[in-house]
């Protein structure tokens, strides 16, 4: 997706969001600065509930039941659940798409239908529904102007975020020409166009090969780096794992689990230890020591790589080594710093 | 072309009616918005109360309009309905609407094949296909273009990366209606242009001289046939003369120092005439004033409800606003007096240029060949100085051009003598009046107070033209704001339909208006009843002129529904605009200058229905789950 790092995209003032690190929320209740914590809430859901009804009012499906969720300011919070677990819902009940049956939304402490809080939002969607007949340059204008923005500042900021999704040599042609990730890019980059404080991102890595995925998870990195909120719904649980701070997770329109990734992931009562270099019998005084100490061992073995992994290092290679061919590589990668330890060898 | 009393009606008349308030289309304006808000919130109410429960719904809509007056009206910005008027722009433009011009020009070339450049009255006929053709596909496109929009923008979800920018409902509605008239323009303006050069050059045409006689020093002669028509003319000694006139317009002919004859140009064929017209009295067969001349039969034109606006719907008037021939006899005291005022003397340095266009009604055979013959009189109001009569022969169906000279004989004071047109004829503030009179006994001429006015003078046809596509800019504009409006709250599909029949009950609103004044007890007019007794009367083949036989309970209930039935129809045509009304294209094809107060009433009628749309759309796409 380009250099990401390299470009001055976002504003100055933004700064000030930076300085405000992401509050756990446990740590919240318990430190004097509660009450600032409380302020940084950027969305909140108060029993928040979805019935869909036919034409005739009749009652079809409850989408939604009861959410009581509160996105902090600076955090990646991510929804997940199976389909139709009302992921895409609850984002659509923020964004004013739809109306609350009952419960509220705040956002920016501001009722979600008020258009006002728009001001601030990007959003995804899950597809990119942009005008086929546009062309980048002009789809992104099209959407700054509706911010109000002036003509050079739009100007400015449509060439950044051209060159930031890496769409600079298609930006003058019709997106009905586009590939899917390329359609995607330039659906992020309209998301952007205001450099909003909220980030809305439904499914963001679909359509996007793993080099693409791979740049979209480091973005939403760089934005909560400079301090933004980024919300993001999504199937694939390795990304969520990758970029969130915290989950919801969602099944049947209920809240079925909600917590840091870390804490939720952690396997309580299992050691994990990584070795380089271990010969035979080393291994089998440490399993004799684990027996010692009441413990027992359930596994040893060679670390994998992530698919993710191998293709990335795979194209990143061929991009360095144009025309070699890497055969019967067979496992994965030595871990880097085995790697290294045989350098200084 | 007869124009009407409410066509003379001046902007303040037709806005505020004074002294008939309740007919006035200020009243009628207001009572269509507030309709239209309770309506509005009512609906809105009820559906928020069925959502959320009595209370809650309330503040629901309560927050509705609070949102509309505290945030969304102060908070539109230009920028943003420019951006979706850009947007509606390049969405028409790509989906090729210009190829419309393309299907508009193939069209003209094709009439120019079959409009026959030789009738009677060329002029007419091309005007009125030009403005007619253009006013069907403007108004056939605009109904395709704005309907499908916001419904397209909702089914592909587009509408989602929209309304999560800060762009209120106003912005969106407004920008889309304002985007596709600026298409309309686009469309228009090349088709203005392709028919004014189409209309022009299609009827310019030249003659040869053919004959020239000399008689006594004086030069006649003749042209040739060009078009179906040819002339004769006279030259005076520089060698100079304008052709007499034939369907409207002349030529000037010159002879060359080497005797050759040049016939220029027609002069006056396409023309845009300014008249200044007087108000009609009649005098009866005793010569006692009376308010309508003789009634020879049938004179009913039909229309003329609609004037009446809210104040008919009420019940409070149930006239016909509509001018009848009145007639006056032959050999008797019968005469019509038309009176004129603001005459400036200045403005008519050689005399009064006269048109009519008056109808003639035998009794007897009479001299066919020459025709029913009239005479017209100046006479002053003041002092009852009057000229001798000056005699013509009705020319039945086109426009006949007198001319009264500043120097003529009449009677003052009971002296014949020579009398001037302005110091002894017209008053110091320039009041007149006209006597029309028959003199063939046992023949009638009828004639209404638009059938006789004073030429002031002509306005140049392209600026008349301009107004008539002015009209039909307004029209499209009117279609585009409803079909948004529709497309707010409908599918596609239903929201042209619903368009359409909006701009069709609005087209038949006056006969709707006049089934609706049949349907009133007393009325003697029977139109066939209601739909429920006019689908029975077709089942048993009864004449609509029979009574309704029936036996009196089914027939009240069946009169009754119909009644409700149609002075609902009736209100709602009341509402909508009346697009026939707003059609100026017969005073182009009938030459006469467009008046400035109908453009001012048309445009004022579209801005207040443009905004009305842009109202209701907004309550619609405010309220509405765009994502559901």
């Amino acid at each position: 997706m380009g250099p990401v790092g390299t470009l001055d995209l976002f504003r100055e003032d933004s700064s000030a969001v930076v300085a405000t690190k992401p509050v756990p929320p446990e740590a919240a209740a318990s430190t004097p600065a509660a009450t600032a914590a409380a302020a940084a809430t950027v969305i909140e859901t108060r029993n928040l509930s979805k019935v869909y009804r036919d034409f005739w009012g009749r009652r079809k499906v409850a989408a939604l039941k009861g959410l009581d969720i509160e996105v902090k300011r600076g955090e990646v919070f991510g929804l997940l659940g199976p389909n139709g677990s009302g992921k895409s819902t609850t984002i659509k009940l923020i964004l004013g798409l739809l109306f609350p049956t009952t419960g509220r939304v705040l956002v920016f402490d501001r009722d979600a239908t008020e258009t006002a809080k728009n001001e601030r939002i990007g959003y995804l969607p899950e597809e990119s529904y942009l005008y086929r007949f546009l062309n980048a340059e002009e789809t992104l204008d099209f959407y700054g102007r509706l911010f109000d923005m002036p003509a050079d500042l739009r100007k400015q900021r449509v060439d950044e975020l051209i060159k930031l999704v890496g769409i600079d040599r298609a930006r003058r042609r019709q997106l009905k020409e586009y590939s899917k990730g390329m359609t995607r890019r330039v659906g992020l980059a309209q998301a952007l166009i205001n450099d909003p404080d909220l980030i809305l991102l439904d499914e963001p890595t679909t359509g996007l090969d793993p080099l693409g995925s791979r740049d979209m998870k480091d973005l939403i990195l760089q934005l909560r780096d400079q301090g933004k909120t980024v919300l993001l719904c999504s199937h694939q649980l390795a990304d969520v794992q990758d970029v969130c701070d915290r989950i919801a997770i969602l099944h049947q329109g209920e809240l079925k689990e909600l917590g840091r990734v870390e804490e939720l992931l952690k396997v309580k009562g299992v050691t994990e230890m990584q070795a380089t270099n271990l010969s035979e019998e080393a291994q089998r005084e440490i399993a004799e020591v684990i027996k010692r100490h009441g413990g027992s061992l359930l596994s040893v073995d060679h670390p994998t790589t992530t698919m993710e992994d191998l293709f990335l290092n795979i194209v990143r290679e061929s991009e360095a080594r144009p025309g070699h061919r890497r055969v019967g590589a067979g496992g994965a990668e030595e871990p880097p710093a085995r790697k290294a330890q045989e350098g200084v060898q | 072309m007869i124009l009407q009393p409410e066509d003379f009606w001046s902007f303040s008349q037709w806005l505020l009616r004074p002294g008939a308030f309740l007919e006035s289309a200020l009243l009628q304006g207001i009572a269509v918005a507030i309709f239209l808000m309770i309506l509005g919130l009512l609906f809105g109410y009820l559906v928020s109360a069925v959502r959320y429960g009595p209370v809650e719904g309330f503040y629901a809509v309560a927050r509705v309009v609070r949102e509309f007056v505290t945030k969304d009206l102060p908070q539109m910005r230009l920028r943003r309905i420019g951006a979706m008027a850009r947007l509606a722009i390049k969405e028409a433009l790509r989906r090729k609407v210009l190829v419309v011009v393309g299907v508009f020009i193939v069209a003209l070339l094709l009439a120019g094949w079959y409009l026959d450049p030789t009738s009677n009255d060329p002029g007419r006929l091309y005007v009125s296909f030009v403005l007619t053709a253009t006013n069907y596909l403007l108004i056939l496109l605009a109904l395709l273009v704005s309907t499908f929009s916001i419904p397209q923008d909702i089914k592909s979800r587009t509408i989602y990366t929209i309304v999560t920018k800060p762009v209120n409902a106003l912005e969106i509605v407004l920008g889309r209606i304002l985007g596709f008239a600026a298409v309309g323009t686009m469309l228009l303006v090349p088709m203005g242009v392709a028919s004014y050069f189409f209309v022009s050059r299609g009827l310019q045409h030249s003659h040869e001289v053919e004959e020239v006689e000399d008689r006594a020093g004086e030069l006649r002669g003749s042209t040739s046939v060009e078009l179906g028509h040819s002339h004769t003319f006279q030259l005076d000694e520089d060698g100079q003369g304008l052709t007499e006139l034939q369907r409207g317009h002349r030529h000037l002919v010159t002879r060359s120092s080497d005797n050759e004859f040049t016939v220029g140009p027609a002069v006056g064929l396409l023309r845009g005439r300014q008249p200044i017209y007087g108000s009609l009295e009649f005098l009866d067969r005793n010569g006692n004033p009376a308010d309508q001349g003789l009634n020879v039969g049938y004179e009913d034109i039909g229309g003329g409800y609609g004037a009446g606006g809210l104040a008919r719907l009420m019940g409070r008037v149930n006239r016909r606003d509509v001018y009848q021939h009145g007639y006056v006899e032959g050999g008797a005291l019968t005469a019509a007096i038309y009176s004129f005022g603001g005459l400036d003397p200045n403005q008519f340095t050689d005399g009064l240029p006269l048109e009519l266009s008056l109808r003639a009604f035998r009794t007897v055979k009479g001299d066919i060949v020459t025709g029913v013959r009239g005479t017209l009189s100046v006479r002053n109001p003041e002092t009852r100085a009057e000229s001798q009569p000056l005699t013509f022969i009705v020319k039945e169906y086109e426009v006949d051009q007198q001319f009264i000279p500043v120097k003529l004989r009449g009677t003052a004071g009971d002296v014949v003598k020579d009398l001037d047109l302005f110091t002894d004829l017209v008053t110091s503030d320039g009041r007149t009046e006209i006597v029309v009179r028959c003199i063939d006994s046992g023949q009638y001429l009828g004639m209404t107070q638009a059938d006789l006015y004073i030429r002031a003078g002509d306005s140049s046809f392209a600026w008349n033209l301009f107004k008539a596509y002015l009209d039909l800019w307004l029209q499209m504009l009117i279609v585009i704001s409803f079909g948004v409006m529709f497309s707010t709250f409908l599918s596609g599909p239903v929201a042209l339909i619903a368009t359409a029949v909006a701009v069709l009950l609005g087209m038949a609103a006056e006969w709707v208006f006049e089934l609706s004044a049949s349907m009133t007890p007393g009325s003697r007019r029977n139109l066939g009843g209601g739909p429920i007794e006019s689908l029975i009367r077709l089942l048993r083949q009864d004449a609509m002129t029979t009574d309704f036989d029936l036996s009196t309970v089914p027939r009240v209930i069946i009169q009754g529904i119909d009644r409700v039935t149609v002075y609902m129809l009736d209100a709602v045509a009341t509402a909508l605009p009346n697009l026939p009304k707003m059609n100026t294209s017969e005073f182009v094809a009938n030459g006469m200058n467009i008046f400035g107060a109908l453009v001012g009433r048309h445009a004022t009628a579209a801005v207040c229905y443009l905004l009305l749309a842009v109202m209701v759309g907004y309550f619609f796409l405010k309220t509405r789950e765009v994502a559901g």
